[in-house]
């Protein structure tokens, strides 16, 4: 069938014409990445592999002069690499020759970027394996393993209703998330919400101010709260609530952008409005993957308390901070079993209802 | 006039021009077939004249009404009063027949009284009603998708039945635009027919005079006729 805005043009000439296009575009972007991958190459070979391993500077210097001085010469590197054709990026792209000087060039910078990024990455861990092997940090370690394989028993009641006080924490933030979960998740969903304008903003600040809470992690969220609401399960609580309802309404709304249209369109032909539309035709098809998220997130918040009572969210965490503080090696012991027992109980659990749902 | 369409056009997003001004009458109680090529338009020509689709260019009159452009309220009052059967059903899978059936009637039920699923005991007559009408009342409590194909697509019909109970069909006749392929029921049940090609209208009139001819024209060269009787 044609198309409208060209009826006289076939459609292979249409394609080809399309494709043209794509290729200029694709060349402007291989340009600008090989212009950033000299630089990146450029910037390591530098700072890395000059100053820190051949001049062993402690301190290595910075100034913008230098940097923009680098960037240059890597602009004029990286075009004019670009321009002939034999780069990475152009073969990324697949614009490049296809000849023996282009796949030397693109193996041995690929290889080149690939070393001095690990190189880079070791210089910047500081690893050494010294430190790992000297005689008085493996004695520190043999007093610290020892100590928590013999786990006193003398806390175990305080232990107990730590680690109850996390699980209950958990499953309250989890239950709390579901309504403000549920009802936002429609709001959401890019299907439900894309046929006006009106809709269509509401869907997208949604999702910006969705994406913006979660990248917050439950942690910091933790400490935020805990100077809110002062230190405790309640601080706990909200960090995990808040984070909950972020991390889920986007995977609700995936749910829902994945449900069968057909039946949307059944419910429209009949004069149903929206809400018996959704109701109908939308929440019977995802209540399960709803359920199954939700049982998973609990998992998840139980794990995540246990962290987040690190910085004053309450539970076994908080008491896990404070035995590790006093160095009660044997306290810290029982209470890393009793962690690792529950969230290995949870896993097993949450596995098993979300596999009897499927 | 049940229904009037004149010069309809339908060019989708992708650029797609599906229908080329289509233009045509349907009279109360009349059986018409459309038929056509797959990618003829048949879809969308209905799709358009319920209003599940909103036309290009054109204008459809329904009751002697201009329904081309009408939005919210007026679509969903469009919408109560054509029935629409899907070639592939779109039930509601994981509820029961029964429900899937009483969904037809959802746009004269308050919003309240369908979200807690509160029907009287007059819609759960109706809705069995339509079920024996189409022989399957004995399925009523079961998941709709445990049932065959067939029985499925019944369950639509039965659905379509209970937006047609209380509709102006009880005193004009049922109107009935359908899109078939076999040429055997187009001649046992239409009282007209017309033919899309490439989203054109190629033929129209008494389906028992389209000869070999015609045939060719509408389905090409190669085709050939297949009796089901």
């Amino acid at each position: 069938m044609k198309t409208t805005e060209a009826e006289n043009i076939e459609p292979r000439e249409l394609f080809m014409r399309g494709k043209e296009w794509q290729n200029r575009n694709n060349f402007v972007k291989a340009v600008l990445l090989d212009v950033f991958l000299v630089f990146y190459a450029l910037i390591l070979l530098q700072r890395v592999i000059y100053y820190k391993l051949i001049l062993d500077l402690r301190e290595v210097p910075f100034g913008w002069p230098q940097l923009g001085a680098v960037f240059i010469v890597s602009v004029v590197l990286g075009a004019s690499w670009a321009f002939t054709r034999t780069s990475l990026a152009t073969r990324l792209f697949k614009l490049h020759r296809d000849n023996n000087i282009t796949k030397w060039n693109v193996e041995i910078f690929a290889w080149l970027l690939f070393d001095l990024t690990f190189i880079a990455g070791w210089v910047v861990t500081k690893i050494s394996i010294v430190d790992l092997f000297s005689a008085e940090g493996i004695h520190g370690a043999n007093r610290i393993f020892s100590a928590m394989f013999h786990p006193n028993m003398g806390i175990f009641d305080d232990a107990l209703s730590a680690i109850i006080e996390t699980i209950y924490l958990a499953l309250i933030a989890t239950l709390l998330s579901i309504p403000p979960t549920f009802l936002v998740s429609f709001f959401t969903a890019r299907n439900l919400m894309r046929e006006n304008k009106i809709t269509f903003a509401i869907y997208y600040i949604l999702r910006i101010v969705f994406n913006f809470v979660r990248s917050i992690e439950p942690l910091i969220w933790a400490i935020i709260f805990s100077v809110w609401v002062g230190i405790g399960p309640y601080a706990g609580m909200i960090a995990l609530l808040v984070h909950s309802v972020a991390s889920n309404a986007k995977l609700y709304s995936e749910a829902i952008e994945g449900i069968e249209e057909g039946p949307v369109e059944a419910m429209v032909a009949t004069g149903a409005n929206r809400i018996q539309v959704v109701w109908y035709a939308v929440v019977p098809q995802i209540v399960l993957p709803f359920l199954s998220f939700t049982i998973y997130r609990w998992d998840i918040n139980v794990r995540m308390a246990t962290v987040i009572g690190l910085v004053g969210g309450g539970g076994i965490g908080t008491m896990l901070m404070q035995y590790q503080g006093l160095a009660r090696w044997n306290e810290v012991g029982l209470i890393v079993l009793m962690i690792a027992f529950v969230v290995w109980v949870m896993d097993y659990i949450s596995a098993r209802v979300r596999e009897a749902i499927y | 006039m049940l229904l009037k369409l004149q010069n309809l056009h339908k060019v989708y997003k992708s650029g797609t021009h599906a229908l080329k001004g289509v233009s045509f009458e349907v009279r109360e109680g009349e059986f018409l077939v459309v038929i056509g090529l797959s990618g003829s338009g048949k879809s969308t020509l209905l799709r358009c004249i319920n209003r599940l689709l909103e036309p290009t260019s054109g204008t459809i009159e329904f009751m002697g009404q201009d329904i081309t452009h009408v939005k919210g309220e007026e679509l969903r009052h469009v919408h109560q009063q054509i029935a629409m059967v899907f070639q592939n059903f779109n039930l509601v899978k994981r509820r029961s027949v029964l429900t899937n059936v009483i969904t037809g009637r959802l746009a004269s039920l308050s919003t309240v009284d369908s979200v807690l699923e509160r029907f009287s005991p007059e819609v759960y007559e109706e809705a069995f009603q339509a079920l024996r009408t189409v022989g399957i009342e004995e399925k009523a409590k079961e998941r709709a998708d445990a049932l065959s194909g067939g029985q499925q697509q019944r369950v639509a019909i039965a659905r379509s039945l209970m937006q047609y109970f209380e509709k102006i069909n009880n005193e004009l006749g049922t109107t009935i635009i359908c899109s078939l392929h076999f040429l055997s029921l187009v001649r046992r049940y239409a009282t007209r027919v017309i033919a899309l090609r490439q989203g054109g209208i190629i033929y129209q009139g008494d389906p028992k005079d389209i000869n070999k001819e015609w045939f060719k024209t509408i389905y090409g060269e190669e085709a050939e006729e297949v009796e089901i009787r």
